[in-house]
């Protein structure tokens, strides 16, 4: 509307000088390029050349982006080992939930061959999969207002039923999604001896730690009800220093997916063997889900993900096969353009 | 004049066909509806405010708006909320609310809320400005009598009872009694185009009892009672009776001045209000335009339906999935404490069934913007900029002379004018003028008038012959009506002819025998000629240029001021004494007058059809009579109305005696009009043949043209009119309607058979003669075009009259009719009344489900006009009556090719495209939605945050689509009209075809899945080289980036033609989407859902991920509509594309020059002998006869001071009424 008007207004004194005299009583409406639908305007016509040569453009802008991304990808280390059921006593692996919810031991000691060169950083991350973080009654679970602000620590509304102890007592953070916080542990050494300290430091997204997570935050009553969902809390450190929680809290799009845990901040060596000591506490098991640990190192582009790479190629390959078959019908089969024949009442004129 | 004699005819067996009246009219919408009468009557004191004060009659002050400051709010939202998709809306905003629902209530409040304010302020507009002219009307001064002296107080200040003074050409606030005029004779004349649409004069004669008073200090002493009927909408009947001084006389219709006529040629009259405000007649007769929807509309309600019915079948699958897939095992959920609530409840795995139920709910919210609900808004706001910025000011449907744009009445209806198959078209006011001009005459056997009628150089220019027009003389007289160019007789020259004579008989019967009332200065320049025809004006007309000059009349007197009479130069004023005045009707089809010379010499003049004329004739002259009689035929194959004059002289002794028999007659008080019409015949004999007129009756400009133009583009026409078979004949023929090739079936009532029947009388005999005769007919025609459909014959035409139609008509033969109609290309349909111009539409409309469109002039065409999809009233000429009916009003029948193939085919392109692509846009949106549902457990989870998905149909993609729906255009306008043909694919619906929005429907299920997979899958790992992983907000947030460029680019690829407007949308959209964003996630605030998206547009514009895939993901999922549009381009073009590429490379101006004719260079001379020669001629006894006009009798009447009855069109028309309240609610 915003643009008629302008349009109007802009070229309605361009409009035919006569009849000055008797504008006044006359109704002939006034010229403008709008009312009289002149506008300038392009009008592109779709036609074959035009068709290759956006696939031909799409081809050459993709495909070098497809291989960059490729080999970006590819220059990504990373190494995956799934333990969820090894890191099960064979003894127990019939009933795995009763395991992982008595007071066993379940320290469990895996071994990673690094195969490739990893540079520092390397980062740790755990993969869960089938859990639906993304589930609306979880998603929701949580107060943010109590997760900044010490004075709003009873405000709970949203976080039934992991809101309060015995419905009094707040629990900060309240709600299911901190109260169900990861709660493996991992630590690792190289060789044998040499023990890879873990970064847990700037994990998380910095926006998140400076403005959802306050500073004055402290947990409290946090994982005392009778049902212990996951990790408990330092309650001395304050929530915008507890990353852990800061990564989990920020909750995922897909029910599998990626944690940041840590970064080890040395760079492993081919057939370097790490040894990785690992409290297998969360339980997956009850809803069969996968736990994996995840080495992985990241290029400009990020972390292993060829998606992006291939996408790019086959897009790019596939609007470059396009090009050529349609060329080779143009040059096949042409059609004039603008032929008159080609008009639906030239064809059969006798038809209506 | 088409219509009005047919109607005429048909009184005498109204009886017979009033039930099928009855049973056919319930269809026609007509003027209003007749109120049940309230019983008793009124009793209006006059000049007595006191006295009417405890009566309580309404004010004078009327009041058309719909809301009051009050009222606008409650009233206006229900109004809104009777749409279904507001309800819609409003249902879902109200689920919002409640726990069940996954998004916050703004996401749907806030659109809705939207949309209601603009259509509220919408109405408030249009109401404030049917305030602000209920104000000036009602503020409008008026003479009003108080204390002997004349007030000017405003009209809404007006009592019933009041005397009021109304000036020349002033308008009648109310409905009054007429009590005194200055005009001798207590007369006045009244112009009633408001009402009827007839510009003739009437005229109104106030009682003998009331003509003094007419000064206020008389009028002052007024004092009378009237009683009268209750208020009721019939505008021609009225009964009351006035009471003066105990004197109890009666008032009729003639003694009523309604309100909204105007007072002409009468300096003031007196009137006392009798209706005031909403009683009076013409605003009890005032009625909403019914709202017409197109067709288009009601397919969308089927689109949006069938949206409903998926967005049910996704709700259900969800509610499914997410009672199958809930589960304690998902411990982290909490599902192991579960309370009383709702919210509980909706994942309490032991009440699976409830799960599923709260969560349909749920779904139904969360899936609710796949029903656009910014449609509706749009789809109005993009038709009314169409019809008032385009079709209102289009300037080439802008019509000089008559200062005349197009008015688009309605908004609703424009696309459907890209689609009409149909056109029914009155002939007269519409396919012809209406402007009757003395164009060629016949006298003494000697044919006179250059001229080369319209019809004759259409018919030229068809076969292929230019006629070049004749220089004319610098002192060629042209003025209104008179359109006659030879030497011979102009100027005096006639004296000079072989029979000056027999001229001057000739000039004196135009002069002297006709009805017309001259106006004005009575100065041969200034004089206007007020006629109940204007053939009768146009005679006259030609007299004063014969140097006949009648410029006054009194009830016995016609003065002429006649020049070169005895010699070269001379100029004397002579006065005729009328003595009997034998008026015309249809039956007699001529007029006499018998007048008195100064010099004593009695002489009768005739004039009339050549049919009765002849039969009356003198014996002798056969020499002039049979070359008059050629001259008939050759002028009335030229498409000219004429008429025959002949005079007789008297003797004194036998006038007398035929007088005393005339009186006799003329005071009888049976069957008069039949005594006047034997006694007629007792004089009207021995006739001398004197000559013949000749009147065109143009064509309006450029019609045939825009009939062949019409016809290319698949659009059939059917002339419907009240004409004469010859004359509709003779008209289509100039039309290009019927042409030589052309196989014609004409079924007509004419035949002898049928005359044989009828004149034995039987009414029952005669229609069952005739219905099987047409039933023979139909049968016959029938059988012919089933034999021609083998061959592929020639094209065929119907004509039929009115009478055989209204047999055609019955049900039983309804199926025949329609059969061999469709197979026609063009029909006639003469001697039609209005209601039979509604059935014939209906017909159509109904029967062959084809969108039609009425196109007429006269208030004979309203029923007409309202009964077709679209309604096309002729503006800027006399009468508005058929315009206020209209749907669209345009000044010349040609424009309908701008109309239509311009505005129409635009329209209709661009609301397909308006429609399909919030269609696509909405329900690509939804499905992403969707896809997520499925991997978050069906639990409802919302994808998107509240306020993207709210602004989403309301600012990230809603102006573009307004761009679109306002500028595309496929070809240009001429284009559109050099192709006609590409009409017909809005005629088939090509562009909204279920096979369309197939189409659409893939593609968009397509790049939702590419929209939301290909960022879901992408995002999965670390995404910069920090390591950090996206949360569901981060990718979400992608997608959403996502989905508002692949749209918004999606839009530009399917325009036509991309103005600076489309650029700017675009571009402002997606810009306005990442401003939002930047602003949005940038700030915190305490409201708890925002900080989900806090900081997100920042983190991922950190990263490199997210420009590759937003590269990647709106080109993957453009790529498949893009290869759709190449191989449909390529291989299987649709015409416009073809036309398209034909003048990709003309330049703009090179098209508009295309348009131009340029003529080619015969001599004027050769070219018009030519093409006269070439031109073919009708073999037809039909002469074209003249008046064959409305109105006539009753002008005639009313001057007599007879008051004529109603019309019969007018009982049809209430009787149609009658049925209408039964149906009125459901409509």
């Amino acid at each position: 509307m915003m643009s008629s008007n302008t349009a109007s207004s802009s070229s309605g004194n361009a409009g035919s000088a006569d009849s000055s005299a008797n504008r006044r009583t006359s109704k002939r409406p006034k010229y403008s390029r709008f009312t009289q639908q002149e506008l300038p305007a392009c009008k592109p016509i779709l036609t074959p050349k035009w068709v290759i040569t956006v696939f031909l453009l799409v081809s050459i802008v993709f495909i070098p982006i497809g291989v960059a991304s490729l080999f970006a990808s590819r220059d990504v280390v990373e190494i995956v080992d799934r333990y969820e059921t090894e890191c099960i006593p064979p003894a127990n692996r019939t009933n795995k939930v009763g395991f992982i919810q008595s007071s066993a031991d379940k320290t469990c000691n895996r071994t990673i061959k690094v195969t490739k060169r990893m540079k520092q950083p390397i980062y740790i991350y755990y993969q869960l999969d089938n859990f639906y973080q993304n589930h609306r009654r979880y998603v929701k679970s949580r107060s943010d207002s109590q997760l900044k602000d010490p004075k709003s620590a009873s405000d709970t509304s949203a976080c039934d039923p992991e809101g309060t102890l015995n419905g009094t007592v707040p629990i900060v953070p309240c709600g299911l999604i901190a109260w169900s916080l990861f709660n493996d542990s991992y630590s690792f050494s190289r060789n044998n001896n040499e023990t890879l300290t873990v970064n847990k430091k700037e994990i998380s997204w910095k926006s998140d730690r400076d403005h959802k997570f306050g500073k004055a935050v402290f947990p409290k009553n946090f994982q005392n009800g009778t049902l212990i969902g996951g990790a408990s809390l330092n309650e001395s450190i304050p929530l915008s220093e507890q990353e852990d929680l800061i990564v989990w809290m920020r909750t995922a799009a897909l029910p599998t997916f990626r944690k940041l845990y840590g970064k080890i901040e040395t760079d492993l060596n081919p057939n370097d063997e790490v040894r990785v000591i690992l409290e297998n506490n969360y339980n997956t098991y009850s809803f069969n889900g996968k736990k994996k640990l995840v080495l992985s190192t990241t290029s400009w582009l990020g972390g292993k993900n060829d998606f992006l790479g291939i996408a790019y190629l086959t897009v790019g390959g596939l609007c470059f096969f396009l090009a050529l078959l349609f060329t080779v019908v143009y040059l096949v089969k042409p059609r004039r353009l603008g032929d008159p024949s080609y008009l639906s009442w030239n064809r059969n004129p006798g038809g209506r | 004049m088409s219509g009005w004699d047919r109607v005429r005819a048909s009184r005498s067996r109204s009886s017979q066909n009033s039930a099928e009246t009855t049973r056919t009219t319930s269809r026609t919408v007509t003027l209003g509806r007749v109120q049940p009468q309230a019983p008793g009557h009124r009793t209006i004191y006059c000049n007595d405010r006191e006295a009417n004060q405890p009566l309580r009659f309404k004010g004078n002050s009327i009041a058309t708006t719909k809301y009051n400051l009050l009222t606008f709010l409650p009233k206006g939202l229900f109004e809104q909320f009777r749409r279904v998709a507001n309800c819609y809306f409003l249902m879902i905003s109200i689920l919002s609310t409640t726990p069940m629902s996954p998004v916050n209530p703004v996401t749907n409040v806030v659109p809705l809320s939207l949309v209601l304010l603009v259509s509220l302020i919408k109405e408030a507009w249009e109401d404030w400005k049917r305030f602000q002219n209920d104000m000036t009307i009602n503020n409008t001064p008026i003479d009003v009598l108080q204390d002997q002296r004349w007030e000017p107080i405003p009209w809404k200040k007006l009592q019933v009872g009041d005397i009021i003074r109304v000036k020349q050409d002033g308008f009648f606030p109310a409905d009054l009694l007429f009590l005194a005029s200055t005009n001798a004779d207590g007369v006045c004349y009244i112009e009633t185009a408001n009402l009827d649409g007839e510009t003739n004069l009437k005229i109104r004669k106030a009682l003998e009892r009331t003509w003094d008073y007419l000064t206020p200090e008389k009028a002052s002493e007024f004092k009378g009672e009237v009683q009268c009927e209750q208020p009721n909408n019939s505008l021609y009947t009225f009964t009351g009776n006035l009471i003066v001084q105990k004197q109890t006389l009666p008032i009729n219709p003639n003694q009523l001045l309604l309100r909204g006529c105007s007072l002409r040629n009468t300096e003031y009259i007196i009137g006392a209000v009798i209706f005031a405000g909403h009683e009076t007649k013409v605003m009890m007769n005032s009625m909403n335009i019914p709202s017409k929807r197109s067709t288009l509309e009601r397919k969308l309600d089927k689109l949006i339906l069938t949206l409903f019915g998926t967005l049910s079948v996704m709700c259900l699958i969800g509610a499914i999935g997410s009672a199958v897939i809930i589960d304690r095992k998902h411990f982290y959920l909490g599902l192991h404490d579960m309370r009383k609530t709702v919210e509980d409840d909706q994942f309490n795995p032991d009440n699976r069934f409830l799960v599923a139920l709260l969560n349909l709910f749920t779904l139904i919210t969360l899936f609710s913007p796949i029903i656009p609900i910014s449609l509706y808004v749009s789809i109005e706001t993009i038709k009314f900029f169409q019809s008032t910025q385009y079709i209102n000011k289009d300037l080439r449907m802008y019509h000089v002379e008559s200062n005349t744009p197009a008015l688009a009445r309605t908004s609703n209806l424009n696309e459907e004018l890209g689609q009409v198959e149909y056109i029914f078209s009155d002939k007269t006011g519409t396919l012809t003028r209406n402007l009757m001009e003395f164009f060629k005459c016949s006298i003494g056997g000697e044919s006179y008038g250059t001229g080369i009628t319209e019809i004759e150089r259409e018919v030229a220019h068809q076969i292929g012959t230019k006629i070049r027009e004749v220089e004319k003389p610098a002192n060629f007289i042209k003025e209104k009506g008179f359109n006659f160019d030879d030497p011979r007789l102009l100027l005096g020259a006639w004296r000079n002819e072989p029979n000056p004579d027999i001229c001057k008989e000739f000039f004196r019967c135009l002069a002297i025998c006709h009805t017309v009332l001259p106006e004005g200065e009575e100065s041969p320049e200034k004089i206007r000629y007020q006629a109940a025809s204007p053939d009768e004006a146009a005679l006259v007309t030609a007299a004063k240029n014969f140097g006949f000059f009648f410029y006054r009349r009194t009830p016995t007197m016609i003065y002429v001021r006649e020049s070169h009479v005895e010699k070269m130069g001379n100029i004397e004023d002579v006065s005729y004494e009328i003595l009997n005045v034998l008026e015309f009707n249809s039956t007699r089809k001529r007029q006499s007058v018998v007048c008195r010379y100064p010099d004593g010499r009695l002489v009768l003049y005739c004039k009339g059809a050549d049919t009765v004329v002849y039969e009356r004739l003198a014996d002798g002259n056969e020499d002039i009579n049979k070359v008059t009689r050629e001259h008939l035929e050759q002028f009335g194959s030229s498409g000219l109305r004429t008429l025959c004059l002949a005079y007789r002289d008297l003797s004194p002794d036998m006038y007398e005696k035929w007088n005393e028999k005339f009186i006799q007659a003329k005071s009888s008080l049976r069957d008069r009009e039949l005594k006047l019409d034997e006694v007629g015949e007792l004089i009207e004999k021995d006739l001398i043949l004197i000559g013949c007129t000749a009147i065109e009756d143009k064509l309006q400009e450029g019609v045939p043209a825009c009939i062949q133009t019409l016809s290319r583009a698949g659009i059939k026409i059917w002339v419907l009119t009240g004409d004469k078979m010859e004359t509709a004949i003779n008209i289509a023929y100039a039309c290009n309607l019927i042409n030589n090739e052309m196989k014609k079936f004409i079924i007509s009532s004419e035949t002898d058979a049928i005359r044989e029947v009828e004149d034995r009388g039987d009414q029952v005999e005669i229609a069952r003669f005739i219905r099987e005769e047409v039933k023979k007919e139909l049968q016959k025609c029938l059988d012919d075009v089933q034999q021609m459909h083998s061959v592929s014959g020639p094209k065929l035409a119907l004509v039929i009259d009115g009478k055989c139609l209204m047999y055609a008509l019955d049900p039983s033969l309804r199926v025949m009719l329609l059969n061999l109609s469709m197979n026609c290309s063009s029909v006639v349909c003469c001697r039609v009344s209005p209601l039979q111009k509604a059935q014939v539409t209906s017909l159509v409309k109904k029967g062959a489900k084809k969108i039609t469109l009425s196109i007429g002039d006269g208030a004979n065409d309203v029923s007409m006009i309202q009964a077709a999809h679209i309604g096309v009233g002729i503006s800027g000429q006399e009468g508005m009556q058929a315009v206020m009916a209209s749907d669209f009003a345009i000044a010349q029948f040609r424009f309908l090719t701008d109309l239509l193939l311009v505005h129409g085919r635009w329209s209709y392109l661009r609301i397909c495209k308006v429609v399909l692509y919030f269609f696509y846009k909405n329900l690509t949106f939804t499905l992403t939605q969707f896809w997520f549902t499925f991997q978050c457990g069906f639990s409802g989870q919302r994808y998107y945050d509240d306020w993207f998905q709210s602004l989403y149909n309301v600012i990230f993609t809603s102006m573009p689509v307004i761009m679109l729906g306002l500028f595309d255009k496929d070809v240009s306008a001429s284009l559109s009209k050099k192709y006609p043909e590409l009409y017909k694919e809005g005629m088939k619906n090509v562009f909204f075809t279920w096979r369309v929005v197939a189409i659409w429907a893939f593609f968009s299920v397509y790049q939702s899945l590419v929209l939301y997979h290909f960022v879901a899958i992408s995002s999965s790992s670390a995404q910069n080289s920090s390591g950090k992983i996206f949360g569901i907000w981060d990718v979400s947030t992608m997608a959403f980036t996502c989905v508002v460029v692949t749209v918004n680019l999606r839009l530009l690829m399917m325009c036509n033609t991309i103005t600076k407007y489309h650029y700017i949308t675009v571009g402002g959209s997606i810009l306005a989407w990442f401003i939002f964003v930047f602003l949005y996630s940038g700030i915190m605030t305490t409201h708890d859902r925002q900080e989900n998206v806090y900081f997100v547009i920042y983190v991922l514009m950190s990263t490199i991920y997210f420009y590759f895939t937003i590269l990647l993901v709106p080109v993957v999922a453009l790529l498949g509509d893009f290869i759709y549009q190449g191989v449909q381009r390529w291989f299987f073009p649709y015409n416009y594309q073809i036309v398209q590429e034909i003048h990709s490379d003309e330049p703009r101006d090179m098209r508009e020059m295309l348009e131009l004719e340029i003529g080619n260079q015969l001599t004027p001379e050769e070219a018009r002998s030519l093409a006269i020669a070439q031109l073919p001629r009708e073999i037809s006894k039909h002469t074209g006869f003249a008046f064959d006009s409305p109105g006539y009798e009753s002008f005639f009447a009313a001057q007599l001071g007879i008051y004529a009855p109603q019309k019969a069109w007018d009982v049809a028309r209430r009787a149609s009424m009658r049925s209408k309240p039964r149906l009125g609610k459901k409509n």
